[in-house]
Formats: C-alpha cells, structure tokens, sequence
C-alpha cells in the first residue's frame, strides 16, 4: 500500500510539474489572435471631408477608401529610398498573403508632393508595385485637410536650385472599409509584420 | 590631400607589384532600376579602404546620370528625412556603407535606359575607383 500511495503522490506531483510548465510556456507564447506590431485606435475616428484626384485623374472623396482594407503611406514619387523601399514591403507582405490564399489590403500612396506629382506620374509609380494600388493626389491644401486629420506629418525642404525634397512621416495607416481609422504601423516597415498582423485586422470586421 | 597622394602611392605600388588589394573597393553594389516614368533612382554598395589613411569621397559621377549626390535618409520618431551629405569619409582600414533606409547615391536624371550602368568615385581630381554594373529589379 504505501509503494502504491508513493507511485501515485509521484503521478500527481508529475502532473502538476508538467501542467505549470505547460501554462507557463502558453503565457510566454506569443497570442497568435492578437497583433504584434500595429498598433490599433481604440478610437476609429472617421476621416474628414476632402477632394483629391485617384491615379486615373478622377475626383475622389473620402468614400475612396470604402470597401477595402487600406495600407495607407504618403510619400513622393521623386524619393528615391524610403518610398520604394516601403512599397517594396507592402508589395511583398500582400505577395505572400495572396499565396496562403488570405484576404488582401489594398495599397495607397498619399502624394506629399502635389507639385511634382500628377495623377499619371503616380498612376505608373503605384503600378510598379502590383495590382490595384490606389494613388492619390491634387491640390496641397486637400492633402492637409486629410493628413492633418490623419496625424501625419510631412515639409517641403529645399536642396541645390530648383530641387528639393520633403520631409514625411514613415507610418503605414490602416484605413478599414467602412472608412474609419483603425490603426498604425510604426517603422521600420518589414513584411512579416504586416502578414502576420493583418489577417487578425481584417478578420475583425 | 595626404590622403589622395597615398591613395595614388598605393595604387601605382600595387600596379607595379602586381598586388590584387586596391585602396578603395566597392562590394554589394546595387544599382536600383529606374521605375516607370521616374529619371531618378538610387545606388547601394559597401566601401572598403585598404590604405591606412582615411578616404575622402567628394563626388561620385556617372554618364548615365546628369547629377550623382549623396545623400542620407534619417528615420526619426517615424518621419523620414532626406539630406545630402557634402562628402563621405572611408575611415583607414574600415569601411562605409551605403544601404537602404541610410546613406545612398541619388542619381538624377538618367541620360540612357536601364541597362548597364557605370559609377566613378572622386576624391577631389582623383578618380579612385569606377564601377560597371547592370541595374537591379525592385
């Protein structure tokens, strides 16, 4: 009897062990439910009134973002780094989540340079990067209205002559399809980032 | 202008030595090809400097761009900003290198098509190192 109650009082001190270990190694995992990069608005504010020309040189409003899920970047076309670099990512990310058969964002870039940037020029800039990206751009003036609105910053800086650059916020928006803010991406922008985090995001609606 | 006299002293000894260790080397070279409707891209490479003095680099030209700057991409609190470097210095034995998302050449307005591409390094008068290469897709 007593090498009995030993066996068993071994059994149960081996289940607890292995039971500890188990919800110890389930808390450090990280949730495969929950984001791990973005950050996401608990406040999804709807975006302000504004005019601003697709890549095809229509006039669009707010509602442009509706129906889609948007990864929204604003840039310009003469940045010869960060730009392309980002969209590079974004391409990428939606690359892999088209071959694991998932839902896909659509990407956006937001002209910081009205001036240099017509709906052409940013129509065959987007287009390099895949399928069904949206540019827009137009009069400075709507840009703010909705950068301003978006937290997003960017600046006109002069370089030699007639060049210069702008200075912008490095961030991925999400835009949802009912129009609402509902989050960031901070940079450094890396593709696993976005493919793990975004089906989560979009399974959410 | 020490440091370009070693750079030719180095170079004439190994011409003559027939040593393969020039002063200055280019590694990891990527030339981004020009995207539709852009005239402008931007380049990437490693320098290695085998003197044991540093390298100045002043300018880098090429004949297929009417303009080659340096520049520096700096990401701060999540704003990117963009600023030309007026020269690049290879430290002695060390190197410099130039990567996405940090120091690059903006090459401005493209004279040819997206083939090969050629990229010479000044220090001053003295052209240090020239570099034929093909351009690399996004």
């Amino acid at each position: 009897m007593p090498i009995k109650t030993l066996l068993v009082g071994v059994a149960l001190l081996i289940t607890l062990i292995a039971g500890i270990l188990t919800f110890m190694l389930v808390e450090q995992a990280p949730r495969a439910t929950e984001p791990q990069t973005a950050m996401l608005f608990a406040d999804q504010s709807e975006l302000p009134e504004f005019e601003l020309l697709d890549h095809d040189g229509n006039e669009v409003g707010k509602e442009v973002f509706k129906g889609h899920w948007n990864l929204v970047f604003f840039g310009f076309t003469h940045c010869p780094d960060i730009c392309p670099m980002t969209l590079t990512v974004l391409a990428d990310a939606k690359r892999q989540l088209r071959e694991r058969d998932l839902a896909l964002p659509r990407i956006v870039l937001v002209s910081v340079d009205p001036e240099r940037d017509t709906p052409d020029k940013l129509g065959q800039y987007i287009d390099y990067f895949g399928e069904g990206n949206l540019g827009l751009t137009g009069d400075l003036g709507q840009i703010r209205k909705l950068t301003t609105a978006l937290g997003i910053f960017f600046e006109k800086t002069p370089s030699d002559g007639d060049n210069y650059s702008v200075d912008h916020s490095a961030v991925v928006m999400i835009i949802g399809p009912d129009g609402r803010q509902h989050g960031i991406f901070s940079s450094p922008h890396v593709a696993g980032n976005f493919v793990h985090d975004l089906p989560i995001i979009m399974a959410s609606q | 202008m020490k440091h370009i006299f070693l750079v030719s002293i180095l170079a004439a000894f190994a011409a003559c030595s027939g040593e393969s260790q020039p002063p200055l080397v280019a590694s990891d070279v990527i030339v981004m090809e020009t995207m539709p409707g852009m005239n402008m891209t931007a380049a990437y490479m490693t320098l290695t400097n085998n003197s044991e003095d540093d390298i100045r680099i002043t300018r880098v030209t090429s004949p297929a761009f009417a303009s080659v700057e340096l520049h520096e991409t700096v990401v701060e609190d999540d704003v990117s900003r963009m600023r030309k470097l007026p020269e690049l210095i290879v430290p002695a034995g060390g190197s410099a290198t130039l990567e996405r998302g940090g120091m690059h050449l903006m090459l401005m307005r493209q004279t040819g098509d997206n083939e090969a591409v050629s990229l010479q390094i000044w220090s001053g008068d003295t052209m240090l190192l020239s570099i034929e290469t093909s351009y690399t897709k996004r």
